[in-house]
Formats: C-alpha cells, structure tokens, sequence
C-alpha cells in the first residue's frame, strides 16, 4: 500500500540527486503536490546555478606577489642560516643566520669570539642563539599562515635580516659597542616576537597588514 | 582564459611547478573570480571573501608542486579554496565567541536565528539570510557539485550533516520565497 503521508525535504532532495526510494517513487505517481514540490527544487538549483558571478573588486595578484616572493626570500634566508650554522656549530661558537653567519664563514672568525664572549654583546648573541634554536625546531616547513600572520611574519623575517645586514656592516666600519648593543638588543626583540607567533602566543595585531588594507 | 578549455593545464602546471611567476599569475587570473565568487558564498561579503582569494593563491603558489594532477587543476583550486573558507568561519567564529561546540561550525552557534523577513525578498537577499554554514553547504552541493561525503570531509562532519543542513536550507528557501 501506498504512503499517504508527503514526501519530506531530505526525501524530496534525495528524488531530486538521484537518490531514489521506492517509496518516494511510488507516492510520487499519484501526488501532485510533491510533484510540484520536487519541480521547484529543481527551479531553485537552476537559479541558484543562474546567478551572477561576484567578481573581485581589485586585482590582489601584487600582492599575492610580493608575499609569495617574501616567502621565497625568507627560505633562502633560512637556509644560508642553516649552512652558516653548521659552519659555526663545527667552530664551536655562534649560531647565527644571514650575513652574519655567512661573515663568519668568511673568516671573521676572531671578531665574531670576541664579540661573543664579551660582557655587553655576549648575552644577546646567545640569547639570539637560543631563540633560533628554537625558530629551527618548532617552525614547520610548510607552514601556511593566514594573510595578517603571513605578513608579520615576513616584515620580522626581513627586519631580523636587515639588522644581519646592519652588524655586519657596523662591525667592518667600527661602529660603536652602543650601536652594535642596540642593534643586537632589537634583534632579539624581533627573534621574541616571532618565535611568539610561531608558537601560537602572540597574534599579530596592527602593523604590517595595514600596509596592505 | 580558463586552461582547462583549451589544454594547456599541465603545461601551465608544470610552469607553475617550478616557480615561474607567470605561469602562477595565469593560474590566478583563470581561477580568481571563481575562488572569489565561492569565498563569497561561503563567508558572505566582501572582505573574507577577499582573504579566501588571497590564502588559496598564496597556498597554491607553495603547494602546486604537490598538485599530482590526478584531476582538473580547477578541481584543486577550489578544493583548496573551499579549505580556506571554512578555515575563515571557524576562525571568526572562534575568535567572536559564537561558537558552543568549539569546532566553529556548528550551525545553531550563529548568535541569533535569522530575521524573518518582513516582506518579499529576492534569491540573493535569501541567501544572505541564511547560516554561513547552511548556505556553504546549500553552494557546495547544488551549485559546485560537491556530494555530500566530500562536504562532510571538508567541514569535519559527517555526510548526514551536510544532507541535514542541504534540508535545512531548502525548507528556509521554500519558507522565505514560496
């Protein structure tokens, strides 16, 4: 006998995907009103397949660029870092990344002692140290960020980068033990904050997606 | 210029594979207003939407090489971007508190219910009505294709929720537009 109760929604959707039941089937042949019901499904998936595409207001790709270039420039960072790490691991000092392990490398051997063991510079190298460590042990290799992290990440990567830069220049001119100190000291600064963001404790904020919105 | 059509796909892929910046940008001008016009679906409005075009690019861009090409590069995309999307909901809705399951997904997590309308209302202004979820999960299968396993799969549910939510949907649609 035939089921005089209508056809509920998961049922009727069910008919509509193909997903056949024998009693839908049946109770469809003699009521109308399902029949009609299961027509509008098919309506309402032709219109919602109908409506006008939403196009994107501004071309992202730049941007999309920049950050993607970001990322390949911070990978090359990271991996001359390592290279210079194993160097200096084998010297038996300094764990750095960049120009300054790449320095040491070179033959820079001797300054870069003094400066680690010396009382005003020597604490922040091995805090830097330490906090690479820690970048090298719990930053995933393909970590992917959403944007905002994304992007604060890559201006700390670049910012720790340019303070490289910034030592090593400042050590073959002479610079100042004052500048070197703060140089050093905003270094492990910026390593802090992202070592945060990599291990979930600190989110970023404002900065450097305001760049971008 | 969608690559499917005219089969360039695996020459465009294997560009892309190695990092050539042309190659990537062809495959974000061929897929953007599609990722963007699904993020929109999904978060519904303009700024999420915009964030799911940018993290699946981005993603695409450091994951292509991983794209086996066992299906259509569009295939791919979008799965990426639908990822991205609901990544997008729970995020927010973890982070606004509106949320008792703790996954971020859970369709009576929304705060209030949707206002009833007080008069006729059009197709897009019925969608907009409805859950992110609902409506996600009303886009991904009657208008992308998706079954419901695989929405299941891509929400961390069950294949019984995705068809819950497509009833759920549908029965809004049916009340709201007759």
């Amino acid at each position: 006998m035939v089921s005089m109760r209508h056809l509920e929604m998961h049922e009727l959707l069910g008919l509509r995907d193909g997903e056949e039941t024998a009693r839908g089937r049946a109770h469809l042949e003699y009521c109308e009103s399902c029949r009609r019901e299961l027509e509008r499904l098919y309506r309402m998936q032709a219109e919602l397949r109908a409506l006008p595409a939403f196009t994107p207001p501004r071309d992202l790709w730049p941007r999309i660029a920049e950050l993607e270039a970001r990322r390949r420039r911070r990978r090359r960072w990271w991996a001359v870092g390592s290279a210079g790490l194993a160097a200096a691991a084998l010297a038996g000092f300094l764990v750095l990344g960049g120009d300054a392990a790449r320095e040491a490398d070179e033959g820079g051997v001797d300054g870069w002692v003094a400066e680690a063991t010396s009382q005003d510079l020597g604490p922040f190298i091995e805090r830097s140290r330490e906090l690479e460590t820690l970048l090298r042990t719990y930053t995933p290799q393909y970590q992917v960020y959403d944007a905002p992290t994304a992007l604060a990440v890559s201006a700390l990567e670049d910012r720790i980068w340019v303070l490289d830069r910034m030592l090593s220049e400042g050590r073959q001119t002479g610079a100042e033990r004052v500048v070197l100190r703060q140089l050093w000291d905003e270094r492990v600064a910026t390593l802090e904050t992202l070592v945060g963001i990599q291990l979930g404790e600190t989110r970023p904020v404002s900065g450097p997606q305001a760049v971008w919105r | 210029m969608n690559p499917d059509a005219f089969g360039l796909e695996s020459a465009l892929v294997s560009r892309a594979r190695t990092g050539d910046e042309e190659a990537l940008e062809a495959v974000f001008h061929a897929y953007r207003t599609q990722v963007y016009n699904l993020g929109r679906r999904i978060c519904g409005n303009e700024e999420d939407a915009e964030d799911v075009l940018q993290d699946t690019f981005l993603e695409v861009c450091r994951s292509i090489n991983r794209f086996r090409g066992d299906g259509s590069l569009w295939g791919w995309v979008r799965r990426v971007a639908a990822s991205k999307a609901f990544m997008l909901l729970r995020r927010e809705r973890i982070r606004s508190g509106r949320t008792v399951s703790g996954d971020g997904l859970s369709p009576d997590a929304f705060g209030v219910a949707p206002r009833e309308p007080t008069g006729p209302i059009d197709l897009e202004a019925a969608l907009s009505r409805l859950s992110p979820v609902t409506r996600a999960v009303l886009w991904l299968h009657d208008v992308e294709g998706y079954t419901h396993e695989e929405i299941g799969e891509l929400m961390e549910k069950t294949a019984s929720f995705s068809k819950s939510q497509l009833s759920r949907a549908h029965r809004r649609l049916r009340e709201w537009l007759g």
